[in-house]
């Protein structure tokens, strides 16, 4: 099995893709859901080598702590069963404390993994700074480990597992393979969606056979992705890494066109990918979640959040953010302030609790670095903000008498939340924090229109041609958002018309990527980014 | 029926699609092989501009090979017609590309494959790519878009332009390298990835199909070679038959300064560094006995036109520095 790089790769498209489909067609139902199986062990060894030893361990105990889990409820219900009345609430309590002491060890054992892991280095170096600091003369030894590509994906699809059995939620999986080929298929293992045991997992297991309608719908939606990594992530790469490497070398303009260039690029390989993933679960009959919803369509950061890598935004309102928010001391917090502080300020102040550990998780889950952190502070301080002056803005456009629908209020509102967006990206991409705020003050201290006045702008890595080809495919783009805003299902109506139509649509893109997509000599592809957090 | 209509409509597609790339590679396909026109690696593709059956050796590898091998000089020294088809950062996918290219006009007697391009990890897309280039051009040349014309909507391809230097980049930039004991013997031996061992092993057939010899050539850098390559190189050429010449190893002979005679600190030889490394490299060729003398030849009177020319500009060149 050649290794795969991403799901871009020649080796993913035009070999264990297709190959998994033509196996998968040509087994018998009973087979088909092992062939998944295999095939994503296959493509996991490929991607991570021996290092799958993470993903075999983390199946076998989440399994088995699911097991365990579910034992333990049926015991405690039994018990309650033939306890008398008054002993029930103390047994129940004590049942309860059990079940929590097994969950907990369970998502500390796989949460731990990945502290270890992916944060155990950017721990002990900022431990030894704090022992330099204090003038101590202490250096512990930075460890280095070779961290599996998806852990932080399939380690919230397991932690989300035992949560669920835990609340009662879905039953325990006693079938050990049905819950591998969860953790493990293929399409989504890398870079997610973060899928839930209940919606995914029995389709799976399912393996319907493979229907024409899918086929050619997972076909489409894979040509979309791939436009959208080949012909602008790619294409945007060569800028974005001059100018993100040799900041101090450009002025203020070429940072805040890189800031743009890098936002769209991270969305075109992010949602691109999710693209392939979606489009590849459909070949298979699964229906995948999905992660984007048009976000830069959002008009709030509370909603570009909700329309962003949805699956992870959900997986923290549900695993984080719902848990702290519902725990007795903040639930206790919150009655004490609404007295004090009225029914708005009250409940803002405890949620404002959670939602800092919520965003301190989220950047803090992009990677180990405090530019990560300050990105999801930001995010944070930009809800918190939009959450506490929400009456008074109420306030201001009721008394200038200005439409919050209206369509310019509401393009206001997009352009506004795009651009609070682009700077947060800027210091996401950032070569560090440091380097995040001279750039930021470089757009301020250094603007000028220089570079595009002398044209020096297109020796950056793009040229014109390039710019142009790059607003071509994002008003295409925005098109299909557009339409797709308005509720209507392209691909549908695509199948609906003749063939000779269809098989237009079909040619026109395919040339479009193969003319103008940014590969070959002269191109660095843009390394998965999603895959790296 | 349903079954048979829609295997019969994706026939009909499949069909349409490679129609449409067959005619985008015609309209893509650079129509002469100088850079105006949009060709790829000009100076190595300089030898499709060659009159045909002329060229008695062909090199290929990455840039090590034109910063070290002037095949001016072996035809001024020997009267051997050699040309290098190497480029920068050349992978073995590529290099099989170029030679499958030179002997499409061209019966090369023997071919000179330099071995840090064996050692240059071929990534299975990249040479997925290649093949696919190798037949529809589209995929290669697609970013012509940015300049085709009309013109490349008419007439079919014709390779007019050669180059002076056949292949060779002429650089006498001096930066010293420190490094200069860097061939310290070693029992071990670097490893070829696996594909790169089959993409040689195709070489080799290939050549050998066609009548050429294939030799492997280890030019001099301290940077790019070391003993466990050499071993490594050593095993494979004993494996595959073929002759293998490890310049890092002749310096008594060669006289590498390396002062003076390398552009990049040891990474890649400068002129006076190629000079030698050339000379050394036409007495093997004509120790192998297998080549004809040109120089008097009316048929090869175009490379001592290109003798003059290339002595014109290197002398030039040099005393501008």
């Amino acid at each position: 099995m050649p290794s795969i790089s991403s799901y871009f790769s020649l080796a993913y498209l035009g070999l264990l893709l297709p190959l998994t489909i033509v196996v998968y067609a040509a087994a018998p139902q009973k087979i088909r859901r092992w062939a998944l199986l295999i095939f994503s062990w296959l493509f996991f060894w490929s991607i991570s080598g021996k290092l799958i030893v993470y993903l075999l361990f983390s199946i076998l105990s989440v399994h088995h702590i699911g097991l365990w889990l579910s034992m333990l409820q049926e015991e405690g219900d039994r018990l309650l069963k033939a306890a008398d009345r008054g002993e029930r609430k103390a047994l129940k309590a004590q049942c309860q404390r059990k079940q929590r002491m097994v969950m907990t060890f369970g998502a500390c054992l796989h949460i731990g993994i990945l502290l270890l892991l992916k944060y155990g280095p950017f721990f002990v170096l900022n431990i030894n700074r704090v022992f330099r600091a204090l003038g101590l003369h202490v250096n512990l030894t930075v460890p280095s480990f070779a961290l599996p590509i998806g852990i932080s994906f399939y380690t919230l699809q397991a932690v989300s597992y035992l949560f669920d059995v835990y609340r009662r939620k879905i039953p325990a999986d006693k079938s050990m393979f049905r819950l591998a080929l969860f953790m493990s298929f293929f399409p989504q293992i890398m870079e997610g969606p973060i899928c839930r045991y209940e919606d995914t997992a029995g389709e799976l297991w399912e393996a319907e056979p493979i229907r024409f309608q899918n086929l050619v719908f997972g076909a489409e939606r894979i040509l979309f992705g791939a436009m959208k990594e080949l012909v602008l992530a790619d294409r945007l790469n060569l800028l974005i890494q001059n100018v993100f490497t040799n900041y101090d070398t450009y002025d203020g303009f070429v940072i805040a066109l890189s800031a743009v260039c890098y936002t769209l690029q991270l969305y075109m390989d992010f949602s691109g990918t999710m693209d392939i993933v979606i489009g590849s679960a459909q070949i298979f009959g699964v229906t995948l979640p999905e992660n984007f919803r048009r976000p830069f369509f959002s008009r709030t950061i509370s909603e570009f959040w909700k329309r962003w890598h949805i699956t992870l935004g959900t997986w923290f309102k549900d695993y984080v953010f719902f848990p702290l928010s519902m725990s007795k001391p903040l639930k206790k917090l919150t009655s004490r302030a609404r007295k004090r502080l009225g029914n708005h300020f009250g409940p803002l102040l405890s949620g404002s609790i959670a939602l800092f550990a919520v965003w301190f998780c989220n950047g803090l889950w992009h990677g180990a670095g405090w530019h990560y952190i300050f990105f999801g502070m930001y995010h944070f301080c930009l809800i918190l903000i939009g959450n506490m002056i929400e009456p008074l803005v109420l306030s201001v456009t009721g008394k200038l008498h200005i439409s919050r629908s209206s369509l310019p209020y509401r393009c206001f509102q997009i352009v506004r939340t795009a651009v609070l967006v682009c700077i947060g990206e800027l210091f996401f991409r950032a070569t560090g924090l440091r380097a995040g705020f001279a750039m930021f003050r470089k757009i301020f201290t250094n603007f000028t229109l220089a570079t595009f006045r002398d044209r020096t702008l297109f020796t950056f890595g793009m040229d014109q041609k390039d710019y142009l080809i790059v607003f071509i495919a994002v008003l295409l783009i925005f098109v299909v958002g557009l339409l797709q805003e308005k509720g209507i299902a392209i691909r549908e109506k695509l199948a609906g018309k003749n063939l000779a139509v269809q098989f237009s649509a079909y040619y026109a893109l395919v040339l479009f990527i193969v003319i103008f997509g940014a590969y070959g000599s002269g191109y660095v592809p843009v390394d998965p980014i999603y895959a790296g957090f | 029926m349903r079954y048979a209509k829609r295997i019969i409509a994706f026939l009909v597609f499949v069909c349409g699609l490679i129609l449409l790339l067959l005619a985008a590679s015609f309209l893509f396909m650079p129509k002469n092989n100088m850079k105006e026109f949009g060709m790829e690696e000009v100076s190595a593709n300089g030898i499709l501009g060659e009159k045909e059956n002329t060229v008695d050796v062909l090199v290929v590898g990455d840039s090590e090979s034109y910063s070290a091998v002037t095949p001016m000089q072996i035809w001024k020294e020997q009267g051997y017609t050699a040309y290098v088809c190497g480029s920068s950062g050349q992978t073995l996918d590529y290099s099989m590309t170029m030679i499958r290219r030179a002997f499409e006009k061209q019966k090369p007697k023997l071919v000179f494959l330099e071995t840090d391009a064996i050692y240059r990890k071929v990534s299975k897309s990249g040479a997925l790519l290649t093949k696919l280039g190798n037949y529809l051009s589209v995929f290669r040349y697609h970013n012509r878009w940015k300049s085709l014309s009309w013109n490349d909507l008419k007439g079919h391809a014709e390779f007019t332009w050669t180059d002076d230097y056949k292949g060779y980049e002429y650089n006498n930039a001096v930066a010293p390298c420190k490094n200069q004991d860097y061939m310290i013997p070693s029992g071990t031996a670097a490893r070829i990835p696996e594909l790169n061992r089959l993409y040689v092993q195709e070489i080799r057939n290939y050549c050998e199909e066609n009548g050429a010899k294939l030799v492997f050539l280890s030019t001099p850098s301290p940077v790019n070679w070391n003993y466990e390559r050499h071993n490594g190189i050593a095993a494979l050429a004993g494996e595959l038959s073929c002759d293998y010449i490890d310049l890092n190893l002749q310096n008594e002979q060669l006289q590498i300064d390396w002062s003076k005679d390398t552009r990049d600190k040891g990474d890649h030889l400068n002129h006076n560094g190629a000079v030698k490394a050339t000379h050394y490299l036409a007495d093997y060729l004509n120790q192998t006995n297998l080549l004809t003398d040109h120089r008097g030849d009316p048929e090869y009177e175009k490379w001592n036109e290109a003798l003059k020319r290339y002595e014109a500009a290197v002398s030039s060149a040099g005393n501008g520095q």
